[in-house]
């Protein structure tokens, strides 16, 4: 097998698929790599496909013709201990109406349509093929080998879309060998299986609104946050960790997950599902610090692969930047074809537009996010201390009451100290 | 969720040749093992008694954290498993 393209894209993930589809739609021969059986087969994240512009552009009935599950028309955080739970909830018709502001949506299911939508305009889809190496002729990159089958496919530039871990830019020398533990985290979640009239009288939903919430002080003081979101008849429910915390931590992602899943307010959401699938993936959560290089000679990196993640605190923003990425650099590729040049002089272009979108406007200005995400107090002592404050406020034992501010001040000394509070305060000012 | 029974909630396709290979004479001098808790599928198992690490590479997620996690680059191969192969989710 050495079949000759005008570009491969490896990992048939949101970004390559993206990728191949833009390329494809402009003519040119692309071979799409993917080492699934099909393409989202190895691919889990916490559930919420966040608005795409940039897809909506190249079909303009993308949400009608994707397998989507609910729309978020609500969206919650919980602050959460071991016994108490305070929760803040965000519900607004603005979000229950086209065009959604997103919706959940299973991998295996949506990566494997997007990927079609490539094969639909042209590009061929090449699975059961894991990229092992780059390969060279003169100096330029001329191909990539596939592991196990010794064979070999043949293109003058690739893009790298082979997600987190990107072994195909490690190869082409454009990112760093060792990752740091700091900027990367786990995220484990259970698929629980629920009866879709459950699901809408337990979280208050009506036709296909969906729910989402973020949990914050449920990871066992590990840095981290978990998440529950609703599908059509299942419940996506999760923790993510930052390694460097997990690492030294002795705790078991699993064991904290059963515990998250234990806590008597998170139990009475799960209560009556079957446990379906567990899944694990590694997120690049590093933000704008932890770009690699973008380009290369003969070579793009998107998505995942690139780092383009985006952990707000608020949002986990991944989909939607790695498939504006494929694009662009698609186009890139495309551009290069015209000129037949696929050196670094003109795949460089992908740069420049990434740094005039919206991906890295976003990373830019969130890329202080990583820095507040490392508050350790963000895990124990700021959950504890809103759940007290809220049990003190709404106490009625015959003792007089301390007015708010003074309760806050109260707390905040006794759990954080005023300094430190002052401190993470401003960082989370600055980050978000 | 019992982490014991994770063939019978997630599927594999299991290839005999391991994708990842550990040089377990590392482990034995790590001052840290990290792995062993941080790995969502409990791949790695270490031995006070016998101070052995082993490794599976039956359940494995292929999620990347003990890639990530490892400080002393205790392995011979860190790849992903040939095309077809590993993990296989339905539903995520
Ligand atoms: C727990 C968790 C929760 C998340 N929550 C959200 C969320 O709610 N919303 C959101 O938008 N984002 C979320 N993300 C982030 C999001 O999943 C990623 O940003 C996104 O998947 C990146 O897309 P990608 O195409 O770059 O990479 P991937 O989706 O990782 O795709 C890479 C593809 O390449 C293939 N591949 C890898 N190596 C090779 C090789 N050598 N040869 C051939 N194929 C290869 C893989 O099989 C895969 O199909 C979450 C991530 C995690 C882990
Ligand atoms: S962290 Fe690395 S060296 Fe240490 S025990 Fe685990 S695999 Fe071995
Ligand atoms: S890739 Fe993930 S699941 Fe597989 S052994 Fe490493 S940590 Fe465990």
């Amino acid at each position: 097998m050495s079949k000759q393209y005008q570009a491969i894209v490896v990992g048939a993930g949101p970004a390559g698929s993206s990728a191949a589809l833009t390329m494809a739609r402009a003519g040119l021969d692309v071979a799409l790599v993917e080492r699934g059986t099909f393409p989202g087969e190895k691919n889990m994240f916490g559930g919420i496909l966040h608005r795409m512009t940039s897809i909506e552009e190249l079909m303009p009935d993308f949400w009608t013709k994707a397998p989507l599950e609910r729309h978020i028309a609500k969206k919650g955080t919980t602050f959460m201990t071991a016994e108490a739970s305070f929760n803040v909830q965000h519900e607004t018709t603005n979000f229950d109406r086209a065009p959604y502001n997103g919706y959940t949506v299973f991998r295996p299911r949506f990566d494997r349509w997007l990927a079609e939508e490539a094969v639909k305009a042209g590009a061929t889809l090449i699975t059961r093929s894991t990229v092992d190496d780059l390969i060279y002729k003169n100096d330029r990159i001329a191909g990539v080998s596939i592991l196990g089958r010794t064979g070999q496919i043949k293109a003058p530039v690739v893009i790298a879309a082979d997600g987190v871990l990107s072994f195909t830019a490690q190869k082409a020398g454009l990112r760093r060998p060792k990752f740091n533990a700091d900027q990367m985290a786990v995220g484990v979640k259970a698929l629980i299986d629920m009866p879709r009239e459950m699901i809408d009288d337990r979280f208050g939903l009506v036709r296909d609104q969906g729910f989402a919430n973020e949990f914050v002080g449920c990871t066992g003081g590990v840095r981290g946050g978990g998440f529950l979101y609703t599908n059509y008849d299942s419940l996506s429910i999760g923790l993510v960790f930052h390694l460097a915390s997990l690492r030294t931590s002795g705790k078991t992602p699993y064991d904290l997950l059963n515990e998250f899943m234990e806590q008597p307010q998170v139990a009475k959401l799960v209560r009556g599902g079957r446990l379906q699938e567990y899944s694990a993936h590694v997120i690049p959560e590093g933000g704008y610090n932890m770009i690699p290089e973008l380009a290369g000679n003969g070579i793009l990196v998107a998505g995942d692969a690139a780092a383009l993640c985006n952990a707000t605190g608020v949002n986990l923003e991944g989909i939607n930047l790695a498939s504006h990425s494929g694009i662009l650099a698609g186009k890139t590729v495309i551009e290069a074809h015209q000129q037949q040049d696929f050196s670094l002089k003109t795949l460089k272009r992908y740069k420049e537009r990434l740094d005039l979108s919206w991906v890295m406007k976003d990373l830019k200005g969130f890329r202080n996010a990583p820095k507040m995400l490392h508050i350790e107090r963000i895990y124990n002592e700021y959950p504890e201390l809103v759940c007290s404050m809220m049990e003190h406020i709404y106490r009625i034992d015959g003792t007089p009451k301390m007015s708010i501010p003074k309760l806050i001040l109260r707390e905040v000394k006794e759990r954080v100290g005023l300094k430190n509070a002052i401190s993470d305060a401003l960082t989370a000012w600055r980050a978000l | 969720m019992n982490i014991d029974e994770i063939f019978d909630f997630t599927s594999f396709t299991i290839d005999r040749e391991p994708h990842i290979v550990l040089d377990t004479a590392v482990c034995v001098g790590c001052d840290n093992r990290g792995c062993t808790n941080s790995c969502p599928a409990r791949c790695y198992t270490w031995s006070e008694e016998e101070q052995i690490m082993t490794f599976v590479h039956d359940g494995c997620l292929e999620c990347g954290t003990c890639y990530v996690v490892c400080h002393k680059n205790a392995f011979t191969r860190w790849r992903y498993p040939r095309g077809g192969f590993g993990v296989a989710y339905r539903m995520t």
